[in-house]
């Protein structure tokens, strides 16, 4: 049977180490100042209209209810990584809550413990596009799968994109010279190039 | 020229200079005597007759009163016992020949002696309190209480089951009645919702077999006259009476002569939506809702009539007058009786339940209308795209309401979850074989009528406990994306109808006809109660109730016993009359230039301006003060509450201060005078620096007052105020003037300080007063 059981009042009052999951959620910056968690009615209409939960196992109300319940092995379950932001369910909740934006914080959680790092490692390559081009693109990891989902025209408009441009009239599309070293400078001085180092650490180590 | 109507009082003691003041201590059998030492007391005080007694409010007590009135020709008299509220009105009694008015009392036991323990300043303080007293009562003015007496008769908005039920109640205790209804027919939603169901009978009951013998009677009844197509258009208050004009839009048609043949229908060439079947059917230009219509004829819907005359021509009682005009009638009553019922939530706000998308989404109204005997399928349950019994029906609760959306309706609509199991179970009862579904957060059947959730569950009524995100058509069949959240599986239940729960609102006729009657509303739009524990049918304006959806979400039964309870209300002012404390606003015409100010002020909307003079009720007015602080010409007093005496009464509580001595000056409300009781009766501590003045409200005070206090040697002022009042907003303002105005003399605004009272909250106030004492003391030591 499960047990809730009565904490002290110094756990509670306690310092930041002992607060419950809700109140670290509704403290997370990411959270917006009038998130309704406290409100949850656990009416399941966020669920009924998520496309991530038509499809694998994740359920945004079963989520909110984990968090409520203070049950910290959320954090760790594979499932809150199927949730795309579509924001459907923050959209349609009755409640003023957000089940996408308690997602975020949980998966931002879950990267600060490391579990969640190799969920994520593979968008590094995104990163590195920004110091290589100065812009987001598709790393070349995932051509098979574009190729797959859009068809083999994905793969022609890649090897000939600079020709069409061209005859667009456009010239190349990827930074050069000073206009690069300054998007550089920019996420080397917002220290997202010690973050991309230290996704990339981890990789190797699980390796 | 002083608007004197009110009181014939007045003329009789004029206020003379040195009036003769006799004062009275109680001993009150030791509780003041024991702590207060009545001699010195006694020898501090300034009056013509000073006497003391055991027991005051005995009748020996009053004896002694009356004799030294009569035989020292007293004016005005000073007792000093326990607390007003426990016998001011005793005491008023003792005061003949003098007008009960001109007596004041100094509140030596609650105040003084119970709170202090140190018995020389519990001494220093009964001093100043009945010194306080005696400068005040100088300036007493005779009074009269104010009694009206209002006229019997009483206006009921709106024609649905509660009007009629509060007009019926009216009508049999003699009070001439008019109900006044915008639609042309009487009987309001409970006619169209088609069954009622009741959790004493587990059988679905026919509403209109219900209704009619109370329509006709109301019908029938020689004091009620039914108004059909008519609105109010214009509400005064005079004197506890209403000035009302209605406005009653033509019908097209002469009631007496028509017979409610329907020949004129069969000929008219107009076709529109039936807005009695919820648009699911077709009426003609000239129409009657429902074969029971009341009153029993045909209207013109002059919206669509094209004037072409047939029906003039088919008609054989010649009851068509094509040129009827707008008709306006004058009406005054007693009383209003608020009855204008709600809506239903607007399903365009929902587009994702399919509604008006879908043929097969209807709402539980039009759910009511197709299953009503005389509705567009003459009571057969059919899908309305194609006219086939359905095979599944999906219920979906809580649409628009429990929804904090922007759009939604955050309230529970209270009867949806009733009105659900209700056609559930009429459904389960005709067409066994077809599966009823309802989709829910929490199913609230409150009280008896659990009772008929269980006799749902065991007629076969599934439930699903989940509320749905979407409906969509897939292949031609209905879809309803719904998580199970008990099985905790995100389903699609395919259905052919689905049935929409919607919210309540307040009717367009409820704001329409509060904005004209001048009576608050609530946040969500329906008529604010007085007090919603205590005063569910009252509204803020005395003589105007409410009953039914007009106050919030509700069922038939709740309409019925909430109109009664507001007829009941009518009648108690009608055979009682008002009376009320005669503390109201007085108007100096000669001073006043009819600025208009302090009637846009009163939040009691007692104050009115009909040609060229000011005008207050009487009974409306509540003594507040808030006008006095607008009137830029200081035309307005308050009677019995004038400046002179309020000064008088600061500067009495602060004569023969000591040296170092701290004195504060606590203005309290009613509540927070109550309070401050409470602390005495329970015995609990209170600085001695604290007197307390009562007042009607912080609107009362002026800077004047203030400063006169300060100058008169107060350290400190500290103010009370009930925050559950319609003019606590104004209050806060005038606290911010009033500090604004101590800055401006260079005193240190701290001086000041503002505190929200409540009666059992009492250990808070004599918090409160400790905490400021001591504020108080360190700015002094300070300086």
């Amino acid at each position: 049977m499960k047990k809730i059981q009565l904490e002290s009042k110094s756990e509670r009052k306690g310092s930041e180490g002992h607060k419950s999951l809700p109140e670290e959620v509704l403290n997370n910056i990411k959270a917006s100042p009038d998130l309704g968690l406290f409100k949850c009615v656990q009416c399941g209409m966020c669920t009924s209209t998520c496309p991530g939960a038509r499809h694998t196992d994740y359920d945004p109300r079963e989520m909110v209810k984990r968090v409520l319940e203070n049950d910290r092995d959320v954090i760790f379950d594979d499932k809150i990584w199927n949730c795309f932001y579509c924001y459907t369910c923050q959209s349609i909740c009755p409640s003023g809550n957000s089940a996408c934006e308690v997602n975020q914080i949980l998966r931002q959680m879950a990267i600060k413990e490391g579990s969640g790092v190799k969920k994520i490692d593979s968008f590094t390559t995104y990163g590195d596009s920004f110091f290589e081009f100065g812009m987001g693109s598709i790393p070349s990891a995932f051509f098979d799968d574009m190729v797959r989902d859009v068809g083999t025209g994905y793969l022609d408009l890649k090897i000939n994109l600079d020709d069409i441009r061209s005859d667009l009239g456009l010239g190349s599309y990827i930074m050069k010279g000073e206009s690069l070293k300054e998007v550089g400078d920019i996420l080397d001085g917002t220290l997202f190039k010690d973050r991309l180092e230290e996704i990339k650490k981890h990789k190797k180590q699980n390796k | 020229m002083k608007d004197n109507s009110l009181s014939k009082a007045s003329k009789e003691a004029p206020i003379t200079s040195k009036p003769r003041v006799g004062v009275f201590l109680c001993h009150c059998g030791g509780n003041i005597s024991d702590k207060i030492d009545m001699e010195k007391l006694k020898d501090s005080l300034d009056a013509t007759v000073i006497e003391e007694f055991e027991n005051l409010c005995s009748i020996n007590g009053r004896k002694l009163i009356r004799d030294n009135i009569i035989q020292n020709k007293l004016e005005r008299v000073v007792v000093a016992a326990c607390s007003p509220i426990t016998h001011e009105k005793t005491f008023q009694n003792y005061m003949t020949p003098l007008n009960p008015y001109l007596m004041e009392m100094a509140n030596l036991r609650e105040q003084c002696s119970w709170v202090h323990s140190d018995g020389e300043r519990a001494t220093d303080k009964a001093i100043s309190l009945v010194n306080a007293a005696v400068e005040r009562v100088k300036y007493s003015q005779p009074l009269d209480p104010v009694l009206r007496k209002t006229r019997k008769s009483a206006l009921v908005v709106g024609g649905g089951i509660s009007g009629i039920t509060a007009a019926l109640s009216l009508a049999k205790q003699g009070i001439k009645t008019c109900i006044v209804e915008e639609k042309p027919t009487v009987g309001g939603s409970m006619v169209q919702v088609g069954k009622v169901f009741s959790p004493e009978k587990m059988a679905e009951e026919c509403a209109m077999c219900l209704l009619n013998p109370i329509v006709n009677e109301a019908v029938q009844h020689k004091n009620i006259k039914i108004l059909t197509n008519t609105r109010l258009k214009k509400a005064e208050r005079r004197a506890g009476n209403f000035n009302l004009l209605l406005e009653k839009e033509p019908k097209g048609v002469i009631e007496d002569r028509c017979i409610s043949c329907g020949s004129c229908a069969n000929v008219c060439p107009v076709k529109v939506p039936d807005s009695w079947n919820e648009g699911m059917t077709i009426r003609k230009a000239i129409y009657k809702s429902f074969p029971q219509a009341v009153p029993d004829m045909y209207t013109i819907d002059d919206e669509n009539c094209k004037k072409c005359g047939k029906c003039q021509e088919a008609c054989r009682m010649d009851a068509i007058d094509l040129q009827m005009e707008t008709e306006i009638i004058p009406l005054t009553v007693g009383s209003v009786i608020i009855a204008t019922g709600h809506k239903t939530f607007n399903m365009e706000k929902r587009p994702e339940y399919g509604y008006n998308r879908y043929p097969d989404v209807v709402t539980q109204m039009e759910l009511a209308r197709i299953m009503g005997v005389n509705g567009p399928t003459n009571g057969k349950l059919q899908k309305p795209s194609s006219g086939e019994v359905p095979e599944r029906v999906v219920m979906i609760q809580c649409v628009g309401s429990r929804d904090e959306k922007p759009d939604g309706r955050r309230y529970c609509s209270k009867v949806c979850c009733m009105v659900a199991m209700k056609h559930a179970n009429i459904i389960k009862s005709h067409y066994p074989d077809t599966e009823v579904i309802i989709c829910y957060t929490d199913m609230r059947t409150p009280g008896m009528y659990e009772k008929y959730y269980k006799y749902g569950q065991s007629n076969g009524v599934k439930f699903i406990r989940g509320r749905p995100g979407e409906v969509v058509d897939k292949n031609g069949t209905l879809i309803v994306r719904v998580e199970d959240t008990l099985e905790k599986t995100p389903l699609e239940v395919e259905t052919d109808l689905v049935v929409l729960s919607t919210a309540m609102e307040p009717s367009p006729g409820t704001v329409e006809v509060s904005e004209k009657l001048n009576v608050g509303l609530t946040e969500e739009l329906f008529v604010k109660e007085k007090h919603p524990k205590m005063k569910p049918v009252s509204t803020d304006i005395k003589g105007i109730y409410v009953c039914g959806t007009a106050q919030g979400p509700k069922d038939i039964t709740d309409s019925i016993v909430q109109a009664n309870a507001a007829s009941s209300k009518v009648s108690e002012l009608m055979n009682g009359g008002l009376e009320s404390e005669p503390f109201i606003a007085e108007m100096d015409r000669s001073k006043c230039n009819l600025c208009g100010k302090c009637r846009d002020v009163c939040k009691y909307k007692a104050i009115y301006i009909p040609a060229d003079s000011v005008h207050v009720d009487p009974i409306s007015c509540n003594g507040c003060g808030a006008c006095i602080s607008v009137c830029e010409s200081g035309a307005v007093s308050i009677r019995g509450q004038s400046d002179e005496a309020m000064l008088a009464m600061i500067s009495g509580m602060l004569e023969n201060k000591r040296e170092k001595e701290v004195r504060i000056l606590a203005f309290l409300d009613d509540v927070g005078y109550v309070s401050a009781d409470n602390m005495g009766i329970n015995k609990v501590e209170c600085p001695d620096s604290i007197r307390i003045i009562k007042i009607s409200s912080i609107n009362r005070l002026t800077p004047e007052h203030i400063l006169h206090a300060f100058k008169e040697g107060a350290d400190g002022i500290i103010l009370g105020e009930y925050p559950d009042n319609p003019m606590y907003q104004k209050s806060q303002e005038k606290v911010e003037l009033l500090r604004d105005e101590l800055v401006k003399n260079g005193i240190d605004p701290k001086r000041l300080a503002f505190y929200k009272v409540y009666i059992p909250y009492f250990r808070g106030l004599a918090k409160k007063f400790r905490n400021f004492d001591r504020i108080i003391k360190c700015i002094e030591s300070k300086t």
